[in-house]
């Protein structure tokens, strides 16, 4: 059941009236709950199995701390468990095609069977987020949630299930505590954060994606233009099926009385690779930061543990994309495009000589190139578009000059919106005329297909 | 004027006295910095209350101001080009036009339609010329006048037939109706859509998506739900009329891919696409295209589907004070083998009784020569101008279709 899709019109038109009622009841829980579940049943009934599970132990994990101490035990038995239910479902595949090529390459004639699992939709995310829970109550940042329902509740919460934003227990359970206020500004603003993601999804991701898939599905029947435009479409198109996708949630949980954290900020704005970094898919990248970086030791021991620290996590991040070397390809990309700026970007020189859009064009660039690891079938194919946007020759891209001009306008207002032109969008008629706009596109112009968010496969 | 976003305020250990705060106001503290988003599109109830009023306005009013502006003049023997059957907004607005103009509708399959055969060909052509002129004991139409409009569609069935009639067809109402039944639809468990097993069939929008169960029919419960709510919403049925009349049957980004230069909007010029020219190459016998003689395996009529709906459709009409007459066949009985022709009959005696017990006048014309087919169910243009004249003969043809007919052309003179 997806966001865009008549199916979620459906439910939340059940769910929603429902949970206005009981909200301010003890039942009001237990239908966020039921609601939450049955949501996440829909893609298969057996997710149920794996989403309890897991906030089980972890809930398990932190009341026996709080009861029985032997902190640290518990601590690693909920992490372990979280890792290994990732591990299973998520790389199990991945790390039996590699050792069965490593076999193969020593000459042992035995091929390790490939267990076939499905990656369970949103694991990464809800898995990520109860980790968070854990381990934030070992370090004192917040206090233990007694109600198991509750709990349950808040890895499970339906608006962020499939692809969060993963969110923290000290900004999301104290939410669930009190009653959520529905004001009719928290129904307005989720309607309006609500569409704008619904148009980036449908009327543009959705739309981009029928040039990238041609593209990417067969890059050695493609020339150099053809595929730069497809490497620079799919760009804008992972951008805008991802933060369309948080825009959609987070307007579906305002309107429930809920703030989920903000998880783009635009990114294609950066002017530097940190930047970009702290404007994309912020909810995990903040998390990496508290959980990975930090803990290893940040910036705190010297130049040389700063960089190992800041690599290690870029890569740990690229894999936490997909069980693929495509993935660690993009991770140890980006690790070593921010190592080599970093020091660049503190320079004098660079801060103060450098125009901004320069800056800007050179993170976008950067990362433009490097979504082609992301995007790619395999690393063969990621080389075969490489080569050939450097040594084919030109041929019509016939790429439709509708979807340049939609990612143009898109641009343009993003430019305005750190501009001083941010005035123009804040005037009402604007507003008002770009909504209307907005859906008379969808209702007349929009991709008939259905196609399901990118994040939704990691 | 917006509101401005709060900054993150962070998370403090202190009050503003310097006090240590507990833990749970901490918590509480977090949620009030949550950045709005990354864009100004944000609506105040008001505004949204103004953008509802203009899209309500908008989709409203721009169905029936396209009316104004796109060029729909049928001309004598129109039939829906082929192009645009999956059009059923402009179905509707056909109807319309029908109704306003004709005294009889001829509605059915593509056997109404009449797949093979040029548009000037059709049994509704015939029945128009044969009512020019004297048959047999039936005289003359008054005014020598055309009577009978062709809305038949390419393609349709039953099952999706009475869907489009409920939907689409409202406007058929205290009309004369020549209601075609092609026993073809019955002539196996697949044709009549009772097979399992998923498979792609003729105009899915329109059959019914949840109630009665189509075992055939998986579409997903996203597509179901959009039908259904594209049947009651007039402006959406007109998007797909937009996509279906100047976007190839695509949706505008895949129309760009395939014309990645060219201006959608350019693309809307306002002119519907005329009938597709006859091939001369599909005036040819089934004998002459050497199609052996089947073995069709016949359904039931009270187990199945198809006949099921035909019954409704006939009941829906006739609620809504049409005079409907319901013509069965002609089947090209020379293409069945002997086993499959004794169940054939026994349907077809079946069909009758029920037409019978309900008092549905009908006809149940003789097979035609073989020569007048092009294959199990489509007759040619001899065939068409053959089962004219028998229609024009037909006693309960003239006294339920032909005698309003006449009374109502009798009355001020209107149509092509």
């Amino acid at each position: 059941m997806l966001f865009h899709t008549w199916p979620f019109v459906l439910f939340f038109l059940i769910v929603y009236p429902t949970y206005l009622v009981l909200k301010g009841t003890r039942f009001g829980l237990c239908w966020l709950l039921a609601a939450s579940y049955f949501f996440y049943a829909c893609f298969s009934p057996l997710y149920l199995i794996l989403i309890f599970y897991s906030t089980f132990v972890d809930y398990t994990a932190v009341t026996i701390m709080d009861k029985w101490g032997r902190r640290k035990l518990w601590l690693l038995i909920s992490i372990v468990n979280n890792v290994a239910l990732l591990g299973f479902f998520k790389y199990s595949g991945f790390v039996t095609e590699n050792l069965n090529v490593l076999l193969s390459s020593l000459g042992i004639p035995y091929a390790i069977p490939t267990p076939g699992i499905l990656l369970p939709v949103g694991i990464s995310f809800y898995v990520f987020q109860s980790m968070s829970y854990t381990i934030d109550y070992y370090r004192g940042n917040i206090e233990r949630e007694k109600s198991l329902i509750r709990y349950a509740a808040f890895v499970s919460l339906f608006p962020r299930l499939m692809a969060g934003p993963i969110e923290r227990a000290k900004n999301l359970l104290p939410q669930l505590h009190k009653t959520p206020t529905v004001s009719v500004q928290n129904i307005t603003d989720g309607l309006s954060l609500f569409v704008v993601g619904f148009f980036k999804k449908v009327a543009l991701a959705d739309y981009m994606a029928l040039y990238v898939n041609k593209v990417y599905a067969a890059p050695e029947q493609f020339q150099s233009p053809a595929l730069i435009l497809g490497t620079f479409l799919f760009c804008w198109q992972i951008y805008f099926d991802f933060s369309g996708y948080t825009d959609m949630a987070r307007g579906v949980a305002r309107m429930m009385g809920f703030r989920l954290m903000l998880n783009f900020n635009n990114p294609y704005l950066a002017s530097s690779l940190g930047d970009f970094w702290s404007r994309w898919h912020i909810s995990l990248s903040s998390w990496f930061k508290d959980y990975v970086y930090i803990p290893l030791g940040g910036n705190r021991k010297g130049t040389f543990n700063t960089y190992k620290n800041m690599f290690l996590t870029m890569v740990i991040s690229g894999l936490w994309h997909g069980a693929a070397w495509t993935f660690v390809i993009w991770g140890v990309a980006h690790a070593l495009g921010r190592c080599l700026t970093r020091e660049l970007e503190r320079t004098s020189f660079y801060k103060e000589r450098v125009p901004k859009l320069v800056k800007q064009l050179f993170v976008f660039t950067f990362v433009t190139f490097t979504w082609i690891f992301f995007r790619a079938e395999s690393i063969t194919d990621a080389w075969v578009i490489i080569a050939r946007i450097f040594t084919s020759g030109f041929a019509n891209p016939y790429c439709p000059l509708l979807m340049l001009a939609l990612i143009f306008a898109v641009w343009l207002y993003q430019f305005a919106y750190e501009s001083r032109l941010q005035w123009v969008l804040a005037l009402r008629p604007v507003r008002v005329a770009i909504v209307v706009l907005m859906v008379l596109y969808l209702a007349i112009f929009a991709p008939s297909s259905e196609q399901a968010f990118i994040y939704l496969q990691f | 004027m917006q509101k401005k976003d709060i900054p993150d305020a962070g998370y403090s250990m202190f009050d503003a006295r310097g006090n240590r705060k507990s833990r749970s106001e901490n918590q509480e503290l977090r949620t009030e910095g949550v950045p709005f988003s990354s864009n100004y599109v944000r609506l105040p109830g008001r505004e949204w209350v103004i953008v509802g009023i203009v899209l309500l306005a908008i989709f409203c009013l721009a169905p029936a101001l396209w009316e104004r502006f796109e060029k729909f003049e049928p001309e004598l023997n129109y039939r829906l080009p082929y192009e645009l059957g999956e059009d059923y907004w402009l179905y509707n607005r056909y109807c319309r036009w029908t109704c306003s103009v004709y005294e009889t509708l001829v509605i059915g399959d593509s056997v109404v339609w009449g797949h093979y055969v040029p548009k000037d060909n059709t049994l509704s052509h015939y029945l128009n010329e044969t009512g020019r002129r004297p048959v047999g004991s039936s005289p003359a139409l008054p005014g020598g006048r055309n009577q009978f409009a062709n809305l038949g569609v390419d393609g349709i069935h039953p099952v999706a037939l009475a869907g489009l009639l409920k939907y689409y067809g409202r406007q058929i109402s205290e009309k004369n109706v020549v209601l075609h039944f092609n026993p073809l639809w019955m002539s196996s468990k697949k044709h009549d859509l009772q097979t399992t097993k998923e498979f792609h069939f003729n105009h899915p929008r329109l059959v019914p998506q949840f109630t009665p169960n189509i075992p055939c029919y998986k579409d997903s419960y996203s597509r179901r739900i959009a039908a259904v709510v594209e049947r009651n919403v007039a402006f959406l049925g007109w998007t797909s009329h937009l996509r279906i009349a100047y976007f190839e049957n695509m949706d505008v980004p895949t129309w760009t891919l395939e014309h990645p230069y060219q201006n959608p909007l350019g693309a809307v010029t306002f002119e519907l696409p005329a009938s597709r020219n006859d091939d001369p190459q599909e005036h040819v016998s089934w004998e002459d295209r050497g199609i052996s003689k089947q073995d069709f395996q016949w359904v039931e009529p009270y187990t199945s589907l198809q006949w099921s709906f035909f019954r409704q459709t006939i009941k829906l009409l006739k609620a809504r004070k049409n005079t409907v007459f319901v013509l069965v066949g002609p089947f090209n009985e020379h293409m069945l083998k002997e086993k499959s022709h004794s169940a054939y009959r026994k349907m077809k005696s079946e069909i009758e009784a029920w037409l019978q017990q309900n008092n549905v006048p009908y006809y149940m014309p003789p097979v035609l020569p073989e020569r007048f087919y092009r294959d199990a169910s489509h007759p040619l243009s001899e065939g068409y101008d053959m089962l004219a004249k028998q229609l024009f003969e037909n006693q309960s043809f003239k006294s339920s279709i032909l005698s309003s007919a006449s009374s109502a052309a009798a009355g001020p003179q209107r149509g092509p």
